[in-house]
């Protein structure tokens, strides 16, 4: 099995670097992975999608997905470009001030997350997207939350490594803020199966 | 071994030195730049040289130069790049000087260029056309191998989705045959075995050993074109056997197409795929005997139509072949465009078997 994943934003959300600390974490955890932008005009202000697929197995997955099954949205500009991609009853883990502004919403699995307050709260507001990323591990068993942490501190620039634990805390006030789904992933007796 | 995350030019970059690539000059040109950045972040911490010259054709010339040294070298760019690099390929083609030219294309555009021949003379260009990154490691490898092998010129094919998507891998290497010692090899002493005064495009030697003179070298060069065509060919393909509809793609565009095609077979279409792995040699018979129940043949190319030549010369017949690709930027025209969209194809696809059968 494959889980496949859309993080729709704006350029300046940290959405690239939500899906990079996914991969690299899901990497940490063995897994096989794809991580791709979807490229062009990738500016402050303007559209910004990320694309991640994990797998216990070697990868099927195309570099542009046709269709995904779940989705982190961290804002409602922009939606359309892949909130038409999500294949019914997809998982929307979305910021909750703009939750009401993602159309065909009753098509999906909703779950709702003040992900700007929480980070403003663990004492970074542009930590918003890493709610998101412990959020999205817990939710769905797609990467272990330490790997998450790992992960984040691995990649961020030794410019910005004063950062490092204001993120930490906002990956694990994320995975605290949510219930992990029933139907959650488990690569494990996937590869199994497979083998 | 542990799966590392990184892009295609990196993962490229890393099987070319782990395959011995030792020099590398290139100018920067998008999708290709990131190939050269990578090459000289890591190639000076493996005894190796990267150099950004001041043009494409300073780079592949001096590519030949490392090369006629005995060192493995490549030169790279995207398409309008390679249009430079022609006259270059042509020398190494004609004097035997093994170099592999990293083709980070915009697009699919390259195929003419890549497979006749670009330049003067008879000879082809051995071209891989990898569908992901991790053929593309395997390709780093062979590029050289085949390379060095047969002392021709080798190109490999790759576009903006190889360059930039990032995968895990282990960069796992090819066991590949071991090759006679490079007895031509320039060594910058005037000893050594004198062979290396062949390494000329007119094939002429010297007062003791006159070689065998252009006509004779230009001869034996072709022959020997024939001869890889006759062995190196390689391809992929899958439920062919009562396809009705055969698809054709290469490099990226293959590894969508073999997606569609899986889906659509899943939902009872009679529909199978086929994927040139070298685009020359074009493996045409292999074609030929996939095709030969075929009620359709369908080519999807982002170009307006190239490699449907090929195509065309190894079916049984010739009108069976229809293009369902096409000329598809994005607005920079730096990138490949909307038509490479599984869901695109499929229509496409489908409008080909349901246009047919009305």
């Amino acid at each position: 099995m494959e889980l496949d994943l859309f993080i729709s934003g704006i350029g300046g959300q940290g959405i690239q670097l939500v899906g990079k600390s996914l991969a690299l974490a899901a990497i940490r955890d063995g897994r096989h992975v794809m991580l791709a932008g979807e490229y062009g005009g990738h500016m402050r202000g303007g559209s910004s999608v990320g694309t991640v697929v994990i797998g216990a197995t070697p990868l099927k997955a195309l570099p542009i997905l046709p269709h995904a099954g779940s989705a982190i949205a961290m804002s409602h500009l922009f939606w359309e470009r892949v909130g038409s991609r999500l294949r019914p009853g997809s998982l929307v883990l979305a910021e909750e001030t703009i939750s009401a502004d993602l159309p065909d919403m009753d098509k999906h699995r909703l779950v709702k997350l003040p992900a700007t307050a929480i980070a403003t709260e663990q004492g970074s507001r542009m930590a918003a997207g890493m709610v998101m990323l412990g959020a999205y591990a817990a939710l769905t068993g797609a990467v272990k939350i330490d790997s998450a942490v790992a992960a984040m501190a691995e990649q961020i620039p030794s410019y910005r490594r004063q950062h490092i634990e204001a993120n930490e805390r906002a990956i694990r006030a994320g995975a605290a803020a949510v219930t992990p789904l029933a139907f959650a992933v488990d690569f494990d007796s996937a590869a199994k199966d497979v083998a | 071994m542990t799966m590392r995350l990184m892009d295609g030019s990196e993962a490229i970059v890393e099987a070319a030195i782990q395959a011995g690539l030792r020099f590398y000059a290139g100018y920067p040109m998008s999708p290709a730049t990131e190939l050269l950045e990578y090459m000289a972040e890591k190639l000076p911490h493996h005894e190796g040289v990267c150099i950004n010259a001041a043009t494409e054709i300073e780079g592949v010339n001096m590519a030949l130069g490392a090369a006629a040294g005995g060192f493995r070298a490549a030169s790279g760019s995207c398409g309008q790049g390679l249009a430079l690099m022609q006259e270059a390929i042509a020398e190494a083609a004609l004097n035997e000087t093994p170099i592999v030219i990293f083709n980070m294309a915009r697009n699919q555009q390259d195929y003419f260029q890549a497979t006749r021949g670009g330049g003067w003379g008879d000879y082809r260009t051995i071209t891989l056309a990898p569908k992901d990154l991790h053929e593309a490691v395997e390709h780093a490898q062979l590029a050289f191998h085949l390379a060095d092998k047969y002392r021709v010129p080798v190109i490999f094919m790759g576009d903006n989705l190889l360059a930039r998507t990032q995968m895990g891998t282990t960069l796992p290497q090819l066991d590949l045959e071991p090759l006679p010692p490079k007895d031509w090899q320039l060594d910058g002493t005037s000893g050594g075995t004198g062979k290396s005064r062949q390494i000329w495009t007119f094939g002429c030697g010297k007062t003791n050993d006159p070689g065998p003179g252009p006509s004779k070298h230009w001869e034996r060069i072709a022959a020997k074109f024939d001869a890889i065509a006759e062995v190196e060919a390689r391809h992929e393909q899958g439920f062919v056997d009562d396809a009705e509809t055969l698809v054709i793609a290469f490099g990226s565009g293959g590894k969508f197409v073999e997606h569609v095609v899986r889906e659509m077979r899943a939902d009872g279409h009679k529909v199978g795929y086929f994927r040139p792995i070298t685009l020359w040699p074009f493996p045409g018979d292999a074609l030929e005997a996939a095709s030969q129940d075929c009620k359709r043949v369908l080519v999807f190319e982002l170009n307006a139509g190239q490699m449907i030549d090929d195509v065309k010369l190894n079916v049984r017949d010739r009108k069976l072949v229809k293009a369902i690709g096409g000329v598809s930027f994005d607005e920079s025209g730096l990138n490949l465009g909307p038509l490479m969209d599984a869901t695109v194809i499929r229509e496409r696809i489908a409008l080909a078997i349901n246009g047919a059968s009305q």
